[in-house]
Formats: C-alpha cells, sequence, structure tokens
C-alpha cells in the first residue's frame, strides 16, 4: 500500500532533463519573446528519456486544466512522439534551482507587468551603453508600466499554475493541479510531492505591484474579512478603534495630524460607506473594491496603515530594534522602509502591521511562499507568530496571501461552493468521487503517487491524521473552507460547508503521534468562523438519525478517502500500527457501522 | 450567495462611472491639495527664517514659488535663490520636484537646476512637507554632499580652493526679477 516515494525525477542530479508525457506536445505553449525554445529554456526535456518521465508510476501526477487542450483518450504514459519545441537540456544544472533567464521572466509572467529600468531603456541606448547619463535619464524618466486595477477580482486560481507551467520545475511543481472537479483534460506529468495550489485555494484575488501589493492586500483582506463575518457591531467597532489610533499615531509615531488626519480619514470614511451599506453584501463588497481600485482612496488608507506600523514599530521599539539589521536605527529604518511611499513590505513591516490591525481584532494571515526554496511544495507562515502553533480550527478569520518573489496577492481556500443546503453533501462527494474515478483511470496506481504526495508519511494515508502537507486535505476533498470567505459561508446555509471544514482532529503540529481518541468537536463554542457543524452534528435529535450516505461504488465508499464518515458523530478514527499490515488497517467500514447505530 | 461571481463576470474592469460615483472626495489630487493649503496654512503662521513659498500666480495650487536665503557664513551669503516646486497629484505619497530657478553653482545642484538630495528622491515620506524641503535645501547649501555631486568641479573646489568656489559663486548668481 505504501512505496517509499521517489524523488521527482527533475531534482536528480544528472537525471537527464525533466520530461514531459506524450500528451503535452498537444497542448500549445505560446512562443514566448523570451526565447524558451532557445537554449535557455529552463530544463524542459521532452519525452521519456529523462528519468522517469513516461511512466505513470509514484511519480506521476495528474495534471488537469482547463487551458490544455489534450483529450483524454490521448494520456498515457506509453508512447511518446516528441514536438515540443522545448530545448531537450542534459545539463543538470537545468534541473536544479539554478535560474534562468526564459524561467525567470516566466515566473513574473503575471507579476508586476513590469520591466525593469535598465530593459526599457537597453535598445535605445545601445551604442551608448555605458552612457552614466543616458541611463540616469532613463531612470530618471522611468514609469512602471503597471497594468490591470489595483485589486483584481477574484479569479480561478488556475490562472497562477497556468502561468507557472512553462516556467522553471520547481514553480511547476508547486503550482501544480492535480486534478479539477469536472475538468475534462488530463496530463501526466512526472512530479511528485507537488503542492497544488489551486487545490488548496480555489481562487485569488491579483494585487497591482506597484511596490504596495503587500500593505494593499493586508489591507483589502482585513476589510474584506470584516465584511465575511457579517457582524456590523464588529466593523463599527474596528472603526472606533482605529479612530482612536490616531493619538498613537501622533504619540508613538511621532507625526503631526497635518500628516496623518487626512490619509486616517480616509480609512474612517470607508469604515463608515462600508457601514452604511452593510446590510447589503453585495453592496458592500462593490464598495470596498471600489474604493481600493480609486488610487486617491487607497492611496490614503494604505499609508494610513503604513504610519500605523510605523508607530507601532517606534512605540515598541524595544521589542524590535534587534530586527533592525541596518545601521538606520528604529526611526531610520521606519523612514527608509515602512513610512516611505511605493516600497514593499518586509518581514518586519509584516509582523508590525498585523500586530496593530490584525492581532487585537483576532485575525490570522497566514502567507504562502510561492519561491524558489527548495522542495515542492509552498511554504506557509502564519502571523502572529504564535498562530503557527495552533491548530487551524482554533484560529481567528484569517488572511490568506500568496507571496511570489516580490508580490502578493490575496488568496482564497477552496471550500465546498454554497449550494442548496440540502444536497450538499452528496454534490460535494459526488464531485470528489468523480474526480478521483479519473484518477483511479488514469494512474495505474493512484495511491502510490498519493502517497508520494503526502510527503511518504504513511500516518497521512489514515483519515483523521494530517501530516501537515496541506496536499492532504485537498487531495481528501477537505480543504478547509475559508473562514473568511463570505461566499462559502453564506448565511443561507452557513452550516453546510463544515462537514468538510472541521471533520477531524487534525493535529497538524505535531504529526507523528497517533491518537485514538478523537476530539470531541462539541466542546468548542461556536465560534465566527461559522464551523457549527458539530454543534449542529451533537443534537440529539440528529445524532439518531444519521445516515450514511449512499455511494455509488464499495470501492469509494470503503475508500479512505470518503469522508462520510466524518459526518458520523461516534467516529473514531482507526489506530495506526506501523507494523500491521493492510489487512488491519481495514476496521474502517466495522467502526462506522457500529457509529451509525 | 456568492456575490463575488457578480464581480467575476464583469470581466476584471471596474466601471469607470462605479469609480467616480463611489465619492466625492475622489477625484485625483484632492487629498494633495487638502493636504497643500494645510502646509501654506503652516508656512503662513509659523513662518521659517530665511524660507518662504506660496502658490505660484496662476492660482495653481500644485505649482509653488520659494525663496531660499543664502545662510551666513557659507559662499552664499547674502544671496537668495528662487526655487519651483510642482507638486504630484499623488502628493504627499510622491515628492514634489524642486528645481533652482536662480542659477547656482553647487555641487549638488547641476545648470538645470535640477537637485540631488535624497528626501526629494528616495528618501521622500509623507512625513516631509515643503517647508522641511526648504530648511533641507537652505542647510545644503552650507553643507553640500561632495561624495555624490553633480557639478563635479564644484565639489573639488569647495576643499581645494574656497576663494576661485566663492568667485564662481558669484559669477553665476542671476538675481531674476519677480513673476
Amino acid at each position: 500500500m505504501f512505496q517509499p516515494p521517489e524523488r521527482p525525477a527533475f531534482l536528480q542530479p544528472g537525471s537527464g532533463g525533466y520530461g514531459i508525457a506524450h500528451s503535452l506536445p498537444e497542448f500549445t505553449f505560446e512562443e514566448t519573446p523570451l526565447g524558451l525554445s532557445g537554449g535557455g529554456g529552463g530544463g524542459y526535456g521532452a519525452g521519456s528519456g529523462a528519468a522517469g518521465a513516461g511512466d505513470a508510476g509514484p511519480g506521476s501526477l495528474l495534471y488537469t486544466s482547463p487551458i490544455f487542450s489534450t483529450t483524454g483518450s490521448s494520456v498515457g504514459p506509453a508512447s511518446g512522439a516528441f514536438h515540443l519545441p522545448f530545448h531537450h537540456s542534459t545539463s543538470p544544472s537545468a534541473n536544479t534551482n539554478t535560474p534562468s533567464p526564459a524561467s525567470s521572466s516566466l515566473a513574473h509572467h503575471h507579476l508586476h507587468q513590469r520591466s525593469s529600468p535598465l530593459s526599457s531603456s537597453s535598445s535605445a541606448d545601445m551604442e551608448s551603453a555605458h552612457d552614466v547619463n543616458a541611463q540616469e535619464a532613463a531612470a530618471r524618466d522611468y514609469q512602471p508600466n503597471l497594468q490591470g486595477p489595483l485589486v483584481g477580482n477574484r479569479i480561478p486560481s488556475t490562472v497562477i499554475t497556468e502561468a507557472y507551467a512553462k516556467a522553471d520545475p520547481v514553480y511547476v511543481a508547486k503550482t501544480m493541479v492535480r486534478y479539477l472537479a469536472g475538468a475534462p483534460r488530463l496530463l501526466l506529468l512526472p512530479l511528485t510531492q507537488a503542492q497544488m495550489l489551486p487545490q488548496t485555494y480555489s481562487h485569488y484575488r491579483p494585487i497591482q505591484g506597484d511596490g504596495n501589493c503587500g500593505w494593499r492586500a493586508i489591507a483589502f483582506g482585513y476589510f474584506e474579512t470584516l465584511l465575511s463575518l457579517g457582524n456590523k457591531a464588529e466593523l463599527d467597532a474596528e472603526r472606533q478603534r482605529i479612530e482612536s489610533l490616531n493619538a498613537f499615531i501622533q504619540t508613538a509615531g511621532g507625526h503631526p495630524d497635518y500628516v496623518y488626519q487626512p490619509m486616517a480619514d480616509e480609512t474612517i470614511e470607508l469604515f463608515d460607506r462600508l457601514s452604511a451599506v452593510f446590510s447589503s453584501p453585495e453592496a458592500a463588497m462593490t464598495e470596498l473594491l471600489d474604493s481600493f481600485n480609486n488610487a486617491e482612496i487607497a492611496g490614503a488608507i494604505i499609508y494610513h496603515f503604513r504610519l500605523l506600523a510605523g508607530a507601532w514599530l517606534r512605540g515598541n521599539a524595544d521589542s524590535f530594534s534587534a530586527f533592525i539589521t541596518s545601521d538606520l536605527g528604529v526611526s531610520g529604518y521606519a523612514e527608509a522602509t515602512i513610512e516611505r511611499p511605493n516600497v514593499e513590505i518586509d518581514n518586519l513591516g509584516i509582523i508590525l502591521l498585523v500586530n496593530v490591525l490584525l492581532k487585537p481584532v483576532g485575525f490570522v494571515l497566514e502567507i504562502a511562499y510561492l519561491d524558489r526554496s527548495a522542495g515542492s511544495e509552498v511554504n506557509h507562515y502564519r502571523f502572529p507568530e504564535e498562530a503557527n502553533r495552533s491548530h487551524p480550527s482554533e484560529l481567528g478569520p484569517t488572511i490568506h496571501l500568496l507571496f511570489r518573489p516580490d508580490h502578493y496577492d490575496i488568496l482564497y481556500l477552496a471550500g465546498p461552493p454554497p449550494p442548496p443546503p440540502t444536497t450538499v453533501p452528496e454534490v460535494d462527494l459526488q464531485v470528489h468521487r468523480v474526480a478521483f474515478s479519473q484518477g483511479y483511470e488514469i494512474a495505474s496506481t493512484p495511491l502510490h503517487s498519493y502517497a508520494d504526495e503526502l510527503h511518504a508519511n504513511p500516518l497521512a494515508l489514515i483519515p483523521g491524521f494530517d501530516a501537515g502537507p496541506p496536499g492532504l486535505n485537498t487531495v481528501m476533498g477537505l480543504g478547509t473552507p475559508s473562514p473568511i470567505s463570505p461566499f462559502t459561508a453564506s448565511p443561507a446555509s452557513p452550516w453546510m460547508s463544515t462537514p468538510f471544514a472541521e471533520p477531524m482532529p487534525q493535529h497538524s503540529q505535531p504529526p507523528r503521534a497517533p491518537i485514538t481518541v478523537p476530539t470531541p468537536i462539541s466542546a468548542q463554542p461556536p465560534q465566527r468562523h461559522q464551523l457549527r457543524f458539530s454543534e449542529y452534528c451533537q443534537l440529539p435529535e440528529y445524532r439518531d438519525t444519521w445516515r450514511e450516505p449512499a455511494f455509488q461504488t464499495s470501492t469509494f465508499k470503503n475508500s479512505h478517502f470518503n469522508v462520510a464518515h466524518y459526518n458520523n458523530p461516534n467516529f473514531q478514527p482507526e489506530e495506526y500500527k506501523p507494523d500491521a499490515d493492510e489487512s488491519e488497517l481495514a476496521p474502517r467500514v466495522g467502526s462506522r457501522k457500529r457509529g451509525s447505530v | 450567495m456568492p456575490y463575488e461571481d457578480t464581480h467575476t463576470s464583469t470581466a476584471g474592469s471596474i466601471p469607470a462611472a462605479k469609480l467616480g460615483g463611489a465619492r466625492k472626495a475622489a477625484e485625483p489630487g484632492q487629498n494633495a491639495m487638502k493636504r497643500l493649503q494645510t502646509e501654506l496654512m503652516q508656512l503662513m503662521t509659523s513662518p521659517a527664517p530665511g524660507v518662504s513659498a506660496f502658490p505660484s500666480a496662476d492660482g495653481n495650487l500644485l505649482s509653488w514659488r520659494a525663496t531660499i536665503e543664502g545662510p551666513d557664513d557659507t559662499p552664499y551669503a547674502g544671496l537668495t535663490f528662487k526655487l519651483s516646486f510642482e507638486f504630484p497629484s499623488n502628493y504627499p505619497y510622491a515628492p514634489p520636484t524642486v528645481l533652482f530657478s536662480t542659477p547656482i553653482y553647487h555641487p549638488n545642484v547641476d545648470f538645470s537646476g535640477r537637485i540631488c538630495l535624497d528626501i526629494l528622491k528616495d528618501k521622500w515620506t509623507a512625513a516631509y512637507n515643503t517647508q522641511t524641503v526648504l530648511l533641507s535645501l537652505q542647510s545644503l547649501l552650507g553643507e553640500p554632499n561632495n561624495a555624490s555631486p553633480l557639478n563635479g568641479e564644484a565639489a573639488e573646489l569647495w576643499d581645494k580652493n574656497p576663494a576661485l568656489f566663492k568667485t564662481k559663486v558669484m559669477d553665476r548668481h542671476k538675481d531674476l526679477e519677480d513673476d
């Protein structure tokens, strides 16, 4: 059942490139001006010549995306005529994290949309390349070419995957789609342990990369979360709190009121406008989006938050001075980084802003770092720092950001769509069943590839043990719906998302310790993130009426990917015994029957 | 319900009418005007010695004229310099463009009147204002940053030949008529 993981072929030094299975040639890559088809193509090798490339074994990964025009019938590892224009690289360096011009440029394809000053002037200054004056003039006149709205609309996160599909293998791995429910296009790629961004996060919201994106993303997420809570009193309370911080900016930040007052006024006015239309979530969201796309308003709010962070830094200089490594000092750092317009937020800035803005209201910021760090999994980190030790269900409303080098966007967790309440469980499970049946059709040994994905942690195969990789949740269709999202937790069916939100005691921090006693979920008081399913589940009138949903295949019904048994209030996760063979892992069915009295 | 979907369906563009109609104070430069009015009030009620500034005669609040008196004990003592301030519409989130209108011989000013001063470039924050810029420029007259000169000859003469420097300052200086 479980096999040791294979290292991804493309990460092995010396392996002959990074193969793309047969189906890929039918996918039409755009010819980019970056010369991807040239020598510096970033380590794409077309074909099964690469180690394990065309193999549908453990190292394989189903890649589906609407953009791929391959038909399902052609998906197969067996044969391969390779038409890819990509340079077949045999250089080990091309398979490692060595940046190549093409891949790194592609990586930023969807990011800032701006070219560097040098590149914008390079052609004009070709003959006077060393003319410092010309370069200085170009730099002086340089205007970044920023496109798109300041804060974009929510769009499916598969867009990110598509943008990265042509990029460096590290990025490909981290953004890989395994499957999308209902997506008919399948591809096989020799990737393992891929963090499937679109599975964890269904949507994202692009933020303009004008140097304020981190500030803008957090500020927008703050307001959006306030709206999603659906609590007008909380919104008004936050308005009071933010307004009361004006004095803090003056005393701790040392700014006279004419500096911060116009900016704080814009923030307060936004609170007021949101409060005025609060009864209509749609109108409030429109107001928020419009305000953040108004450069005048957004600029003021963002700078207001910069001033808040700067004041927090100066007001807590003792706590933070050790983190300022430059010789600027606390005040110099605040001026040079925090309060300097259009300068991107850094880690300390995030900590400061979280401390002054999010922590007092109980919000959590979680950032997924999609960068070129080693490994094939997106790293996550939460702010404030102590939130990293907490179970997701214990966290307050969480703002998710996606970090790509020098840029932040807002992410939204994949959650079940908000369909009619009475049909949701079956609909949702049906979706995943279909998705997995695709997997079974395509991959001959799907469990093996799953095991690889789950970081080869045997515990991860057991429902109830989240070994940490978000891939598990998503593979199992257990993506936690974003508590901040008003779209997954609509007032009409607030409990509907929860069967998949908090189905099991996930001990993700110490994942290796087997547990036998399920956490009594009902012990948790109703929280504002609306994870109320357990409460519903424990109601006596429902306890006896719980019925196992009908499934269409016994294979799936008995599979540990079936999450239906989490609906059973008497469900007990099985205990994992490392020495036991597979037959002893079976009593799941029995326990479920016991529970369904 | 998924009201966000309505946004998604509007194909990524924020209708301009919506933006304009969002609120009244949203026109570009509105906040800059407000801020500049405040600064003007401050300059008039508590003027700093040796510097002054006022919006230019055409009534455009984004365009100012300023004067700096050369500090005593510097080669510029007794001279008066006029400057122009052009404020961007996103002021104070971006610095004003400041030029010397009066020809000046100074290591950090070129012959077009452009100034090399960090707070007018990458050190700018919204906490600076017109008065602090003028006071910084005034102190720059007495303490040039000779490490990064715009006028290399001036930077050299400042240390090596103060007398010649003073001569060049006086040669270059030319009082402008009031505009």
